[in-house]
């Protein structure tokens, strides 16, 4: 147990190493990227160019430079943007957390109640016109691209159709804490969530439909019919079971990295302050701390989320478990 | 198109004015919105127009622009002094006379101490104004290369006259507007002297910061201790609270200004709303000038616009009607033929570069492009067939008309190609001359409204450092004839203000001549607020003004 943890930890150290590394040698490799003139200011003087680049460091060679830049991150954690001067980035980082995350709880909420529904749906009633319909949709979903939705949704729900019965409940643009209003939270995260999870349940329904139909040829579906096992009993219970490793490998990964930031579309849409957002902003803005921060951020929860599935691996299929142990 | 044309009806300077209101208006919380933050809270060293518009109702310096509309706007007033002084010593000295009974909003009194350490300031805390705007204050260049032990000996206070007195090393025209820049605010005198980064420092105008998060907003109160010393200096403000916050995208602020959720939008309105705003929203949508103007800066330095005939060629053959609609259209901008915009004086007011006019004999305006003429420019050059690149931002407007030019640089004999770079590095990598940028579009606006903001800064010898990204003579442009004027407009007191004017306009002149750049367009700012917003008030050099809109 310990020697697997250390083995985590030892890979997450290496991930993450090499994301800032190659983050930190794409900025400065990227040509007028240096940030002292942007730092100073419109038609700063040589005197005050030279004064930000000692400042800031960027004077010093890279490798000092990128040292520094990780002891402020990791250690000291008092990293600050390069364009708001003085806003440490790890404690922004830390603040729009929990707006990425409500977002994507529900979100995943959405997308595995309707995945669920649409993929076991069609995986009975394979081939007819239900499931042709459901597919059809699946694939409409998951080739919308969600910026095009959310900027639709908005045009309607804000724009349009605001003033109508219909959409008149619908909130200004933006968050609202839970700790402020749970209403409010739940209302200002609806749409936004809807929007973010078209996507995924129209793929993780037809993974799941793909999967529940490979699974109905095993031998255990066919022992457990003939043991006398209803339809409900074989497709959700031994159905799914038998199904449902790709599936929540697949949610693990999506869900982590849309914790660590993947949500950026739907949240720049929605104008929504979490981790998406913020790298956007970071991006445009070519504030490399906030770049950084958000990468590793986002690099911890992929390596973090890659492990925790594998534990949930072990737990759902007690062979792969066993077949660790017997290693 | 109807929508358009609405919107053209929309001309500069129709916008309704009210008449100021009185008591009834006061109150209410004044909501605005913009994509992102505009960074530091420091008056002395923020350069950006989102947050220097803002300041413009915390912070005072000596002395102000006057807060009205139009070009009433662009005077000077004193502002905590109580008068304007007159230069002396050939305009190498001012004295200032203190207002007395100013206080801050932590409610400590402004005194002349205050006003010299904010002078040290600058420079200890290295303001980007530093250099080009304070460097001929007497000490200025050892403050500028040992900003910790910055004395400043040109800025003497007089505590027991209330006097501060400026000594200059040389005269300078404009250092009352340069005292007028937010740069040059008057802060409590132990503020520190680093970057104030997220905490505002206490204000001496109608309103303060309160609470900061850049990446939700900024929300500001009334100042509890600011009275109305001039009205025409720093006025009261209407509204209690101002709360301008962040994360909007610049479409969803326009809907939700539409919904009355929010009453101004910080960034430019998307084109593709123009013509909503001008048919829908007719009364809640003004177009004013703004002091900005679109040019297309050459490397004189590298082929092939090392020679002066390729540089006429493309002043010539680009198409300002074209790149007039690619920006929006004749509501909202128009063909320049100046690097000055129309709406300053000190200006050349004829056209050289169109079709039928020549520097000898310009057109009254510009007409045409005049693709023949700089086709045989380009083959007189010996510079046809050459390879160039166009560097603009990647915006889309930017982009479109980088694409005309590019079309135009190939219809004149160049093998031309367009490179678009993220608009957040663009202007650095432009300005480096290690960079060998041959030719770029480019929108500059002025910082107050100066001819020198566009022939000086823009052309000027003093401002081209060579291999270095903070060169904004991009071009890298030094004529001595022209320098000499540009020095003489910089620093003859003595001079009439239509002299003066007189003496930017041979500039202006000059610089069409020898083609460092060459101006394409000059643009008005499109202002959409909501529907409860009263008393719009514009001006050149903040734009909306906060505190004198009312909200109820």
């Amino acid at each position: 147990m310990l020697r697997m943890l250390a083995a985590r930890l030892g890979q997450m150290v290496f991930v993450l190493f090499g994301i800032s590394v190659l983050v930190f040698g794409v900025f400065f490799a990227t040509p007028g990227a240096d940030p002292t003139a942007r730092i100073a200011g419109r038609g700063a003087s040589p005197e005050v160019m030279a004064r930000v680049r000692s400042a800031y460091g960027f004077d010093r060679p890279l490798p000092v430079q990128y040292a520094r830049m990780m002891e402020k991150l990791f250690v000291s954690r008092d990293l600050t943007s390069f364009v708001d001067h003085g806003a440490p980035v790890v404690p922004e980082v830390m603040a729009a957390a929990p707006v990425t995350l409500s977002l994507v709880l529900w979100a995943s909420l959405f997308w595995v109640v309707f995945s669920l529904a649409i993929g076991i749906v069609s995986a009975v009633l394979r081939d007819s016109w239900v499931d042709r319909f459901f597919m059809g949709i699946g694939l409409l979903g998951l080739s919308m691209p969600v910026f095009w939705l959310g900027e639709v949704v908005n045009l309607v729900t804000q724009s349009r159709f605001h003033d109508t019965w219909l959409f008149s409940w619908v909130p200004p643009l933006g968050y609202v804490p839970f700790s402020e209003s749970p209403l409010g939270w739940a209302r200002a995260l609806l749409l936004p969530a809807l929007t973010l999870s078209v996507a995924f349940i129209g793929l993780y329904a037809r993974v799941l439909r793909a999967e529940l139909l490979a699974a109905m040829g095993e031998d255990a579906i066919r022992t457990a019919r003939a043991k006398g096992a209803g339809p409900a009993r074989v497709w959700l219970w031994h159905g799914l079971r038998l199904s449902w490793l790709s599936y929540v490998s697949l949610f693990g990964m999506d869900f982590a990295q849309l914790v660590g930031g993947g949500a950026l579309l739907t949240e720049v849409v929605f104008a929504l302050p979490g981790v998406g957002r913020l790298t956007y902003q970071g991006l445009n803005t070519l504030d490399l701390p906030l770049i950084m921060a958000t990468v590793m951020y986002a690099a911890v929860f992929v390596v973090l989320a890659n492990a925790v599935i594998d534990g949930v691996y072990a737990l759902l299929d007690p062979r792969i478990a066993e077949g660790r142990h017997g290693r | 198109m109807p929508a358009l044309l609405m919107l053209a009806l929309l001309m500069p300077g129709l916008a309704a004015a009210e008449p100021p209101g009185v008591g009834d208006h006061r109150g209410g919380t004044l909501h605005l919105s913009a994509v992102g933050s505009g960074g530091t809270l420091d008056p002395q060293v923020n350069y950006t127009s989102e947050y220097i518009n803002l300041f413009a109702t915390m912070y005072d310096g000596l002395t102000g622009f006057r807060k009205a509309r139009g070009l009433a706007g662009d005077g000077i007033v004193a502002d905590l002094a109580e008068a304007l002084p007159e230069p002396q010593d050939g305009g190498r000295t001012y004295v200032f006379r203190l207002r007395d009974g100013i206080r801050f909003s932590d409610g400590r009194p402004v005194t002349v101490e205050d006003v010299a350490a904010s002078m040290r300031r600058i420079f200890r805390v290295g303001s980007p104004t530093a250099g080009s705007f304070y460097g001929a204050i007497m000490g200025a260049k050892a403050c500028l290369e040992h900003g910790a032990e910055c004395r400043l000996e040109g800025v003497v206070a007089d505590p027991s006259n209330r006097t501060v007195t400026f000594h200059l090393t040389e005269p300078d025209s404009e250092f009352l507007m340069k005292l007028a820049f937010t740069h040059a605010s008057i802060l409590p005198a132990d503020t520190p002297d680093h970057d104030l980064g997220n905490d505002p420092a206490p204000a001496t105008g109608p309103y303060r910061i309160v609470r900061y998060d850049p990446q939700g907003g900024i929300f500001a109160e009334r100042n509890p201790y600011f009275h109305v010393w001039s009205q025409e200096a720093q006025p009261d403000g209407y509204v209690d609270r101002i709360e301008y916050r962040f994360g909007l995208t610049d479409e969803a602020a326009v809907t939700a200004i539409a919904n009355g959720q929010v009453d101004f939008l910080y960034d430019p309105v998307p084109l593709d709303r123009l013509g909503e705003l001008g048919s829908r929203y007719t009364a809640q949508t003004h177009i004013e000038p703004h002091l900005t103007v679109y040019f297309a800066p050459m490397n004189v330095h590298i082929p092939p616009f090392d020679n002066l005939k390729a540089r006429q060629a493309v002043a010539y053959a680009i198409n300002r009607h074209a790149m007039t609609i690619l920006y929006g259209g004749p509501a909202i901008a128009g063909p320049l033929c100046s690097m000055v915009p129309p709406e300053l004086p000190g200006r050349m007011t004829t056209c050289p570069y169109t079709r039928g006019a020549s520097l000898e004999n310009p057109a009254p305006e510009w007409k045409a492009p005049d693709l023949e003429k700089a086709r045989a420019l380009v083959r007189e050059s010996g510079t046809a067939g050459q390879k160039v690149t166009v560097v603009v931002a990647n915006r889309s407007v930017d982009k479109a008309m980088g694409n005309e030019l590019r079309d135009t640089l190939r219809a004149i004999g160049y093998e031309a190609a367009l490179r678009p770079l993220q608009p957040a590095l663009m202007f650095s990598y432009i300005q480096n001359s290690a960079n060998n940028v041959q030719i770029s579009i480019k929108d500059w606006s002025s910082d107050f409204p100066s001819p020198s903001n566009f022939l000086d800064d823009l052309f000027g010898c003093e401002n081209f450092h060579p291999g270095s990204s903070s060169s904004i003579n991009i071009p890298g442009f030094c004529d001595a004839p022209t320098q000499a004027l540009i020095d003489r407009a910089k620093t003859d007191v003595t001079l009439t203000d239509a002299a003066r004017n007189d003496l930017w306009a041979q500039v202006d002149h000059c610089i069409a001549g020898l083609v460092p750049a060459t101006p394409v367009i000059h643009k008005y700012d499109v202002v959409f607020v909501s529907k409860r917003l009263g008393n719009f008030f514009y001006t050149h050099n903040f734009g909306l003004f906060f505190s004198q809109v009312w909200v109820q």
